[in-house]
């Protein structure tokens, strides 16, 4: 009876504990802040799951706007991998995509909701971004990383997630021949558009690289029966790309 | 050229054009000559269920009697351990027939396709089935 009771007194805490977590960082319901509207953890849609983006056709996705200096390094780029000077990108070696490309990896991602922030977990190459949701603003002079830095806020069922500082190193788009520049911006727009279907619309902000925001729309299908899994690049890669970008394989091989 | 192998091509065209783009995540396929299905058989050495790629070792015996150890790069055991695979799908020892790509510059090395299992079971790792 003791043992039992004490499991008792153990929930009713942890029932307690979890009461002020989902309440008190929130403070009311709705109040706006610099961030937005911040709902209590109980308002916010139902995000569980893992979601896998869908190569589904349907949705045309405009090509980017590049400014000439940026499309002529872009021709350039295409120009020597159709020479064959150019064969593979850094991802090759293990090197993770960077946002925005990060997001559209053949892997799944995983939302997890906790009071003023929202954390995405990046299976491919075991990544994750963290959203802020508590009002705060960007840093001043933000260092310059591959998944940048990420204030969030809800408007209404849509997360609107706001990304800078981010390193040059990475893409803008999808060709790894697509720079940008330091001001790159990046706004998504993440809603379900049905049960099981999570839309998320990318623009990219870039007045050195685009003439005009570059919006790309993609679907995410929810799979509520999976599980991330540990995904470690430098575990066996035996891809490789050289500085001047020719790819190999190696080949060697031990019993 | 006969309107099936147009189709066919267009077929192959079309396969690789649907999974490229997913299956591009880590590498480009450059090395590989995405055009020609090449079939080899012979007896699973080790089957590395490992990031970022699974790789099977298959010995192979030549036209010529010797014996060659081919590497085939395949799916990821992330992607693979969703759709049917595990660790022990292939065991050293096995007698398997592969479908690949084979790499362009002729070593024994390839992109792994689809398997047929010593009990006849076909595992596709990658594009369609048969």
């Amino acid at each position: 009876m003791v043992a039992r009771n004490s499991v008792r007194i153990d929930l009713v805490i942890a029932r307690v504990a979890l009461a002020l977590v989902f309440t008190l960082p929130f403070g009311s319901a709705g109040a706006q802040t610099p961030g937005g509207a911040r709902p209590a953890a109980g308002e916010l849609p139902d995000w569980g799951g893992l979601w896998e983006v869908t190569f589904a056709p349907g949705i045309e996705n405009e090509p980017a706007a590049l400014t000439p200096e940026y499309a002529a390094q872009y021709d350039a780029y295409r120009a020597a991998q159709q020479r064959g000077e150019i064969e593979d990108s850094p991802s090759a070696n293990c090197v993770p995509n960077g946002m925005p490309g990060i997001m559209t990896q053949p892997y799944p991602i995983e939302f997890l909701f906790t009071p003023g922030k929202v954390t995405v977990l990046i299976e491919a190459y075991s990544q994750w971004r963290q959203i802020f949701t508590d009002g705060r603003r960007h840093p001043e002079d933000p260092d310059l990383t591959f998944n940048g830095h990420s204030i969030g806020h809800w408007e209404g069922e849509t997360l609107v997630v706001d990304t800078v500082g981010l390193t040059t190193d990475t893409a803008l788009g999808g060709s790894f021949g697509m720079r940008h520049s330091d001001e790159m911006r990046i706004v998504e727009r993440m809603r379900l558009v049905g049960p099981d279907t999570l839309e998320i619309a990318t623009t990219v902000h870039d007045p050195s690289a685009l003439t005009k925001p570059w919006t790309t729309t993609r679907v995410y299908g929810r799979h509520r029966d999976w599980n991330l899994a540990e995904y470690v690049c430098q575990q066996n890669n035996r891809n490789f790309v050289t500085e001047d970008g020719k790819a190999g394989i190696n080949l060697e091989h031990e019993e | 050229m006969n309107r099936s192998w147009i189709l066919g091509a267009v077929c192959a065209a079309g396969i690789v054009f649907a999974v490229a783009s997913p299956a591009r995540a880590h590498h480009s396929f450059t090395v590989f000559d995405m055009t020609t299905e090449k079939f080899i058989e012979g007896e699973v050495v080790e089957f590395e269920w490992t990031n970022p790629h699974t790789w099977t070792w298959i010995n192979v015996v030549d036209e010529d009697g010797g014996v060659t150890k081919w590497g085939l790069e395949g799916m990821s055991p992330n992607f693979l351990g969703r759709r049917g695979w595990n660790k022990n799908t292939l065991k050293p020892g096995d007698h398997v027939e592969i479908v690949i790509y084979p790499l362009k510059s002729g070593e024994p090395g390839g992109t792994f396709l689809r398997a047929t299992l010593e009990d006849g079971t076909v595992k596709v790792m990658f594009g369609r089935g048969p």
